[in-house]
């Protein structure tokens, strides 16, 4: 009974504040609405009023002006980044279409060590090089987003690695690369665009001159096909999306403070970056 | 002015338009909703540069139909604020800033009054709980509606109504114990 009245109540002064609040009404007016109520109201609108009247606070005409600036500059930076011209896009195919050729030319087991190592690390880009080629052999668009599903799996690891030793930055960059692949699983007619710019950007640094044997490159699963169903596909996105979550909360634990809010982004981005890949693979 | 949802679909195809529109609608109530949680004005400033920094990378992975546009923002806000708060309790606790409050007037006598009344609202806030102080924050300063805040927190309209109501008697208590403590100085 006591809690029937209360939250009606609740509902009164609800209703109240969005009429002072929002829509600029006295609390006279509002009173006359709820006369039995009026009493126990009154008081409670008023404090309502002077926190609203407190809280007009505005930030300072410098502070916006240098922040729209800093803002409006990270747009045109991250615009400039995902609109690639055809010019660029041909460039960066021969880059691609040369280092591949250097892969598989030269010996040693570079990209066997590579694929083990992590975003601090030298190796590291040719672990990435190394993926967007096996990305460009892979042909069918499910064995292409189950390679994508791989290669969230590794991102998750590394973030995990790079959280435990506090790198921020690297925990930011590498929830990026993992927001990129999971958005590739989703958006399957994109494919073939993004994983060409993936590509450029992981041959854009001097490590790659290495050497590499035919042999590494098939260890490296260059070109080994995936088969399967669409609803194995969904399984396995499942599956890697529970496991991948459960290891990131619980780095979350024992990380270092200064990451934490970068591993809260990174779990946020992979919970979402699943849920969008599950629901596309349904459509 | 264009719906939220197709300015956020825009933002989402890297449109810079339509980005800068939702960052001028959102850009004071983040600040003020920061600014009340955090009580300095220097931190709320890098603050909410950074809540549309993060928002600006995190844009592609964000989905409408689970939450509002806004109400996500105001997660990252509030991620950002839990984060800063945690790291300031194992420091020295600074004094509440001053110049937090920049009131549209010329008049300083009443510029003066208003900064006391904001001053006394964030120390009477921070003795409410947790969960009330983040109903005042995202109601009065963040302006959003209940089913919003409800998203945000995780909980049912109803469970949200209920503690606004007790945030508000709380408030009350609280505002007039400082006034009458005012008064006696």
């Amino acid at each position: 009974m006591f809690r029937r009245k209360s939250s009606q109540l609740d509902n009164i002064l609800d209703d109240c504040l969005e009429r002072l609040l929002v829509k600029g009404e006295s609390i006279e007016e509002c009173l006359a609405d709820y006369p039995e109520q009026a009493d126990e109201l009154k008081p409670l609108l008023q404090t309502a009023v002077v926190t609203k009247k407190a809280l007009v606070i505005e930030p300072r005409p410098e502070f916006r002006a240098k922040a729209g600036y800093q803002f409006r500059t990270a747009l045109k930076e991250i615009a400039s980044k995902k609109s690639r011209p055809f010019f660029t896009w041909q460039l960066r195919w021969a880059t691609v279409a040369s280092l591949a050729l250097i892969l598989l030319l030269a010996g040693g087991g570079i990209v066997a060590a590579a694929s083990n190592s992590m975003p601090d690390e030298p190796l590291y880009q040719v672990k990435l090089a190394t993926e967007q080629i096996q990305l460009y052999l892979t042909t069918s668009p499910l064995d292409k987003a189950k390679l994508y599903a791989k290669l969230a799996d590794r991102r998750v690891t590394e973030i995990i690695n790079m959280a435990q030793e506090g790198n921020v930055r690297l925990v930011e960059l590498t929830t990026q690369r993992l927001d990129n692949h999971l958005a590739m699983i989703a958006s399957s007619s994109t494919v073939q665009r993004e994983e060409i710019s993936l590509i450029g950007e992981a041959l854009e640094t001097p490590a790659l001159v290495v050497d590499i044997t035919e042999a590494d490159v098939k260890s490296a699963e260059f070109s080994q096909p995936l088969n399967g169903s669409k609803s194995e596909l969904e399984g396995l996105l499942r599956e890697h999306s529970a496991n991948n979550t459960a290891a990131l909360y619980e780095a979350l634990e024992t990380a270092p403070e200064e990451v934490k809010l970068a591993l809260m982004q990174a779990i946020e981005v992979s919970v979402a970056g699943y849920e969008q890949a599950l629901a596309a693979i349904g459509e | 002015m264009q719906d939220e949802q197709s300015l956020v679909q825009r933002a989402q195809k890297r449109d810079q338009e339509a980005f800068a529109q939702l960052y001028e609608q959102h850009f004071d109530k983040i600040y003020r909703y920061v600014a009340l949680k955090v009580g300095n004005y220097a931190e709320a400033e890098d603050m909410t540069q950074q809540v549309f920094l993060k928002a600006l990378q995190s844009i592609s992975s964000y989905k409408w139909r689970d939450i509002p546009f806004s109400a996500w923002l105001f997660r990252i806000a509030h991620n950002q604020a839990v984060d800063y708060l945690r790291k300031k309790t194992r420091q020295a606790t600074t004094p509440l800033d001053e110049s937090i409050t920049i009131f549209d007037s010329n008049n300083p006598q009443k510029i003066a009054e208003h900064r006391l009344d904001t001053e006394q609202l964030i120390l009477a806030a921070r003795q409410l709980t947790p969960a009330q102080q983040e109903v005042i924050s995202l109601r009065f300063a963040g302006e959003l509606p209940i089913a919003q805040v409800a998203k945000i927190m995780g909980k049912s309209p109803g469970a949200v109504k209920a503690l606004q109501h007790s945030a508000i008697v709380a408030l009350r208590k609280l505002l007039l114990v400082e006034k009458d403590v005012q008064k006696e100085k």
